[in-house]
């Protein structure tokens, strides 16, 4: 089964480079420690082209930055595509110029793309997506081992982890 | 005080705001289309080395990261002093047409459709991606994403990267090009051509011969009698890649035709208290307000204005046309056999395929010259860098980069004028218009407003993220309408 796993964001954005480090860590990991037919890729993309990254790929991992205030930043959620259309426009994926994401695969479903089934998203909140910058803020980037956790027990089948309070899944 | 919500989110960050006054007696007085700020991207750069420009603004933004990675690059070709060889050129410019076939096919199907092919009146529900499949019927939908995944595809093969290209050296390319390889991209441009073609027929078959849609292309609501900016070829043809800035007047006379590299001795940047992003305008005519006609300095570069600027298409299909289209509306030739600008806003949907013809021929030209198969596209550099400017036409308007750096290569100044940025004045503008079709005497009329004003700003394709140096393509829009007291009278999302 492949799975495809898709670092978002614009890491030159201070908060918005989470799930591209996030990405950056699930390679490092993964490296040493190897899991089949995993690909990592990282991509400042969304709507019409994330869809087609996920073309031919039979589950696909997303993460991303999350501007939420109800959560303190460096929290990380496990949300799915259910979530994300409760509620649009999550980040990257509303534009005058694109596609939402839940849009985007239901125009590649009905024109018979093979598209993943299965989509999970790692949501990190942030705090600043508005400053360059190319560290995160302190909570955020202590976040990322977290989120690559996150990410690679979803990998090797062990996602029953509980997501609760800011920076800590046990 | 009447408060509505349409389609309520939960964040409003990186909203487009537009916030409309009305006077006294409930009309619209004035109209202000607001893009949230980004802040440090020229400290950001500054004291960086110069060579990471091109994978740097690559970064800015999703959806044009190849337009900002080839005006990076040939800032970096002025900066280095060393000129690219015809191979280089003409394996940058085949990407960059690349890019331009996957480009405008997503803007017209994707985006532009929705205002067409559904219609402005279809429920919103409809007027998405999926509203256009619909009416378009699935196969044309595939077409539509196999455009885009074989240019796609040329992109990475040539670029280096899916995403964010990474080939651009000052003065070369790091890829050269197998026989192979060209023979794909050849076989590719030939899909291309085809496509826009049928896309030019869909448009006449679908816009065209429904009186209403021509109606709307032709009335007051939609349109601005500006100036016209776009960059052309020696012999006065619409170029993407290379060639000089002209700019003609309303009537389509040239006011100033110069090399991109003089940008700032006729463009200035308006500030304005209510927003952050400049306005440019032409400095030789001056800032005269939010206004049309010859004596203001607001111009456009759209793809309707590049068409303006041109005296022709550089490649045949794209020629005829350009012919037709001109005709078509209305527009008689002038004495030196230039058509008279048309300044039909939503016209720039129809522009757009004609680039869309041109780019893919232009593209079938270059893969079929022996010269992109040159395996020498790395020159060495060995001179001390100073100041380099690099400029391209991004689909969504004139793309300028200009870099400083000291002796060692290291960046002291950086300034951008991205495409969206050229005509943010015009938007503005046509917002202001599309608000003043619908509110009349107090009355707004909110549930074709958002649909109106998207459409207003939409056919100019704009890039905010760009423009921001913001998230990969986020705009969501918000819009607040406000009586002469300040009062919310309506209160629109998306």
């Amino acid at each position: 089964m492949a799975t495809l796993v898709i670092g978002l964001g614009n890491p030159l954005l201070t908060d918005d480079g989470v799930g591209v480090l996030t990405a950056r860590a699930v390679q490092d990991a993964l490296a040493a420690h190897p899991v089949p037919n995993v690909e990592v890729v990282e991509a400042g993309v969304g709507g019409l082209r994330l869809m087609e990254l996920m073309v031919g790929c039979d589950r696909a991992i997303l993460i991303d930055a999350w501007t939420d205030a109800e959560l303190p930043p460096g929290a990380v959620r496990r949300l799915t595509l259910a979530d994300l259309e409760a509620i649009r426009p999550p980040q990257h994926l509303a534009s005058a110029h694109d596609a939402t994401l839940p849009t985007a695969l239901a125009a590649g479903r009905r024109l018979g793309l093979k598209l993943p089934e299965d989509i999970v998203i790692i949501a990190v909140a942030v705090s600043n997506v508005t400053d360059f910058g190319e560290t995160p803020t302190p909570a955020v980037l202590a976040a990322v081992p977290q989120a690559a956790a996150a990410v690679l027990a979803e990998l090797r089948g062990a996602a029953e982890t509980q997501w609760q309070g800011p920076g800590v899944a046990q | 005080m009447k408060r509505i919500s349409i389609d309520p989110i939960t964040r409003l960050e990186g909203h487009g705001k537009i916030e409309i006054f009305l006077d006294e007696q409930g009309n619209v007085a004035n109209a202000y289309f607001q893009i949230p700020e980004l802040r440090g991207f020229e400290q950001f750069c500054v004291g960086r080395p110069a060579e990471e420009m091109p994978n740097i603004t690559n970064r800015i933004c999703g959806v044009c990261p190849e337009a900002h990675h080839m005006a990076a690059t040939k800032a970096l070709d002025m900066l280095y002093h060393v000129e690219p060889s015809p191979a280089v050129k003409k394996l940058r410019e085949l990407f960059y047409m690349a890019f331009y076939c996957a480009d405008h096919t997503t803007h017209f199907y994707a985006l532009g459709g929705p205002d067409f092919v559904v219609g402005p009146d279809a429920p919103k529900a409809e007027r998405n991606i999926l509203g256009v499949i619909h009416k378009v019927g699935v196969e044309i939908g595939r077409q539509v994403i196999a455009m885009r995944a074989r240019n796609h595809h040329v992109i990475q093969l040539m670029g280096g990267r899916k995403v964010h290209p990474v080939a651009g050296l000052p003065g070369g390319w790091s890829r050269a090009l197998t026989d192979a390889e060209r023979a794909e991209i050849e076989a590719i441009a030939r899909q291309n051509v085809d496509f826009a073609l049928f896309s030019l027929q869909l448009f006449k078959d679908v816009v065209l011969s429904n009186p209403a849609y021509v109606e709307m292309i032709l009335s007051d609501a939609y349109t601005h009698r500006t100036y016209s900016m776009g960059m052309v070829d020696a012999n006065n043809c619409v170029n993407f890649y290379d060639g000089m800035i002209r700019v003609v007047d309303p009537d389509g006379r040239e006011l100033v035709k110069y090399h991109p590299r003089d940008y700032a001795q006729h463009v200035a940047e308006r500030v304005e208290p209510w927003t952050y992003l400049k306005f440019p305008y032409l400095k030789q005519v001056g800032w005269k307000g939010f206004v049309d006609g010859p004596d203001s300095g607001v111009y456009c570069a759209t793809p309707l204005a590049r068409l303006n600027v041109s005296d022709r298409m550089a490649t045949p299909r794209a020629q005829e046309a350009f012919e037709a289209f001109y005709e078509t509306l209305g527009s008689k030739r002038l004495p030196n056999g230039r058509y008279q600008p048309v300044h039909y806003r939503l016209a720039t949907h129809w522009a757009r395929l004609i680039e869309l013809l041109f780019a893919a021929e232009r593209m079938l030209e270059l893969a079929m010259d022996p010269d992109v198969l040159d395996p020498d596209v790395r020159p060495v550099v060995n001179t001390t860098p100073d100041e380099g400017i690099g400029c391209v036409e991004a689909p969504r308007g004139t793309l300028t980069h200009h870099y400083r750096t000291d002796a060692r290569g290291i960046l002291t100044k950086v300034n951008l004028i991205v495409g969206t940025t050229n005509n943010y004045a015009a938007m503005a503008m046509s917002v202001k218009k599309a608000a003043q079709s619908l509110i009349r005497n107090g009355t707004v009329i909110t549930d074709g407003l958002l649909n109106r004003i998207e459409m207003a700003f939409r056919n100019y394709d704009p890039c905010m993220s760009c423009a921001t140096h913001s998230l990969p393509g986020q705009m969501p829009l918000e819009v607040t309408v406000r009586d002469a007291e300040g009062r919310v009278v309506a209160h629109l999302r998306r």
